[in-house]
């Protein structure tokens, strides 16, 4: 199985692994700080679960969800956000996100996450 | 002079968004409206400074209103809006005295800040308590004479707007602080991270 964790702050993405690796032990897990680079990471390495940030320079989360979609069919989007409003969720729900989470994501939250997807 | 390092800033900066995330839902549900958000840009700096700042938002006056709030992290959170966006809300909520424009804008800023701080605080892993806000509405020209202003030495500057796009209403929010907490807050930034290293 492999992971991707995009965010463009540092803290976010270590608090992130932290709760993944707990799960999931020394699983692959790559790293992008934007949309661009988790594209670009998606397009040469195929991951299979995406946790995906929606504000980020460069690329936004809104816009590379698709792109990383069309890159792998197969993959599986955990959006993870600290844009807890309603229309945010039905709209990353629409372009094909299997959940909308809230920022952070704590040990606890993350067996949750992958108890569901 | 206080000054964030680089990881300092990161986590301050993610800090701030979760927070400022949490907060805008509560607003944007009491307004029944969508805000987008951005990136929070944070800063330190001197309240003269902020001052400055103000020039480039370019209004004839403004609605500014605060709440303290205290405990190890103390200070002041400020919400800032200009008159078009104030007149902007009013129409949005269907008011038309002047009286519950100010009542609406003190809601939405006790709304807003309180729970900015909140969530803040819990993720610093301390706790604020609060007064009740104060909203005054200031003329450009009466910016330099701001009380509130004397009062703190450094600002946190988040420099993002609130942003209800369709409605046309954005504002400022800013932290007011004193030394002692810009220092705990930077020896707390550290521990946070250094927990994850
Ligand atoms: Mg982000």
């Amino acid at each position: 199985m492999k992971y991707l964790v995009v965010d463009d702050s540092k803290l976010a993405r270590l608090s992130l692994i932290k709760s993944l690796k707990s799960h999931v032990g020394e699983s692959e897990i790559f790293q992008a700080t934007n949309g661009l680079e988790a594209v670009a990471t998606m397009d040469k390495e195929k991951v299979d679960i995406v946790f995906l940030d929606l504000t980020m320079p460069e690329m936004d989360g809104y816009e590379a969800l698709p792109k990383l979609l069309a890159s792998n069919p197969k993959a599986k989007v955990i959006v993870v956000s600290a844009d807890v409003q309603k229309q945010a969720q039905k709209k990353v729900i629409a372009l094909g996100a299997q959940i909308h989470v809230q920022k952070p994501i704590n040990i606890e939250k993350m067996h949750d996450i992958l108890e569901i997807i | 002079m206080y000054t964030l390092t680089e990881d300092e800033r990161d986590v301050l900066q993610e800090l701030m968004n979760v927070a400022y995330g949490n907060a805008t839902a509560v607003v944007a549900d009491m307004l029944d409206a969508f805000a987008s958000l951005s990136i929070p840009k944070i800063s330190i700096i001197q309240t003269e400074q902020l001052l400055e700042t103000f020039d480039t938002l370019k209004s004839t006056s403004y609605f500014f209103s605060t709440q303290a709030f205290s405990g190890e992290f103390n200070g002041e959170s400020a919400f800032f809006i200009n008159k078009e966006s104030a007149e902007n809300l009013a129409k949005h909520l269907e008011l038309e005295s002047p009286e519950d424009i100010d009542d609406a804008i003190l809601e939405l800023t006790n709304v807003l800040t309180s729970s900015l701080t909140t969530k803040l605080a819990e993720e610093m892993d301390t706790a604020v308590s609060f007064s009740l806000p104060s909203i005054s509405q200031i003329p450009l020209a009466e910016m330099h004479d701001v009380v509130t202003f004397k009062h703190y030495s450094q600002v946190i500057v988040i420099d993002t707007d609130l942003n209800f796009k369709d409605q046309q209403i954005n504002g400022k929010i800013f932290i007011l602080t004193k030394d002692e907490s810009i220092q705990w807050l930077k020896t707390k930034l550290n521990t946070i991270l250094e927990l994850l290293i």
